[in-house]
């Protein structure tokens, strides 16, 4: 390498070839047919960090993740989290503890994405837009499509059912005929238990397999709310 | 005048607050209780009457210093305090995150703003100032959420980022 002649301007990490010497670069555009990485880009200025309070929330309002990257890491969430536990109960706790960490922060950046322009933001109050809330919004937030179904349990008044005809996250997960009981949408219930939390429904939310004819991987969400939610209503009615 | 900001997290933890001297100008009649009582009755007690009635500008001779700032500060906390029952009240019914003004003492105003996961930012202010406030809890809530999505974050513990709190300060210095 030729230290004398070196263009003052172009970058010292530069191993371009010496055809890129007659090249001055310009910032920000790389120059013409010069080798990979070690071009003579300009060395990033230590200008403002850019970290997330700088970020604007809506940038990845319509993101997707790839439904691969995402089963794998969910399988060794499951893998993780399994060796930890004893039996099928304690594993579906953790999971729907690692999901209601996710819907703390999915509650409040859903609603801030839906409301964060308006000027008078509303929040839900009374059960049924609650639901609602559920069914369609959460769904469309972190699955890109609403509920399939929202019932009405007729035995106890305080039952919902939320159900998913093919839940994505469960999609991959082959689970054994020893643990049929076990459904991995423990995670998604609880995600909605730490929606129903936030928004003031305290609720135990679980999830059960139901495989209808067409629909091996049927998920059923069920929420039992609190009695204390159920006396607010009857008497907001 | 003075604006003091709470965020109080749902079981009643203060996680955050914020004291801000504005320096914009108030409009309006602005008496404190002190200057119109006679001057001989508040010598000997106008360290209590200067905090009840809001004031922070009257320096009473007496204990130095930071004596007439703790006064303050502890009035003003149990002011945030109790508005929580108020707001409780209204939250069931108002389907509005921003709240107005929900409660008054003497001349304190306090404001309150629910976000949807139940977190309380409580404000106490003196002048009335709607429209500011109302950007501001929307920048307070806007910050908020991106602080919240750290998985690292926990809505036990007081929240310490220091840059968090220098975006507070900044918008309040925009909206108050």
């Amino acid at each position: 390498m030729a230290y004398n002649n070196v263009h003052p301007r172009l970058s010292v990490f530069s191993t371009g070839s010496q055809s890129s010497l007659d090249y001055i670069p310009t910032a920000g555009t790389p120059p013409p047919g010069s080798g990979g990485r070690q071009s003579a880009t300009p060395i990033p200025k230590a200008g403002p960090s850019k970290g997330i309070y700088d970020r604007p929330l809506n940038k990845t309002r319509n993101a997707e993740v790839s439904a691969a990257a995402y089963a794998f890491l969910f399988s060794e969430m499951i893998q993780y989290t399994q060796k930890r536990v004893h039996g099928i109960g304690d594993l579906e706790k953790r999971l729907s503890l690692l999901g209601y960490r996710i819907g703390t922060r999915t509650l409040e950046l859903m609603m801030w994405r839906n409301e964060g322009a308006s000027k008078n933001p509303k929040r839900e109050t009374r059960l049924l837009p609650v639901l609602y809330v559920v069914h369609t919004q959460l769904w469309k937030a972190i699955f890109g499509k609403t509920a399939d179904a929202i019932e009405k349990s007729v035995e106890n008044d305080d039952e919902y059912m939320i159900i998913d005809n093919d839940p994505p996250i469960t999609k991959y997960i082959s689970i054994p005929k020893e643990m049929s009981q076990l459904s991995c949408s423990a995670l998604t219930a609880g995600i909605v238990e730490a929606l129903l939390d936030g928004l003031g429904f305290p609720a135990r939310v679980t999830a059960h397999s139901v495989p209808k004819e067409g629909f091996p991987l049927r998920t059923t969400i069920l929420i039992k709310l609190d009695r204390s939610v159920m006396e607010r209503e009857e008497a907001l009615k | 005048m003075s604006y003091h900001l709470f965020i109080i997290n749902p079981f009643d933890t203060p996680l955050y607050s914020l004291t801000y001297l504005s320096t914009r100008p108030v409009s309006g009649p602005t008496s404190t209780l002190a200057s119109q009582l006679p001057s001989w009755s508040t010598s000997a007690f106008s360290g209590t009457v200067a905090a009840l009635s809001g004031a922070t500008s009257v320096k009473p001779p007496g204990p130095p210093g930071t004596g007439q700032g703790k006064e303050d500060r502890h009035v003003v906390m149990m002011i945030a305090n109790a508005s929580l029952d108020a707001i409780e009240d209204v939250q069931k019914t108002n389907g509005s995150m921003y709240l107005k003004a929900i409660d008054r003492f003497n001349e304190w105003t306090v404001s309150a703003f629910i976000t949807p996961a139940n977190m309380k930012f409580v404000l106490l202010h003196e002048p009335k100032n709607d429209e500011g406030i109302r950007l501001f809890f929307m920048e307070v809530w806007e910050n908020y959420v991106k602080l919240q999505l750290n998985p690292f974050h926990n809505y036990r513990t007081p929240i310490r980022s220091p840059i968090f709190d220098g975006r507070v300060r900044a918008s309040a210095k925009k909206h108050l």
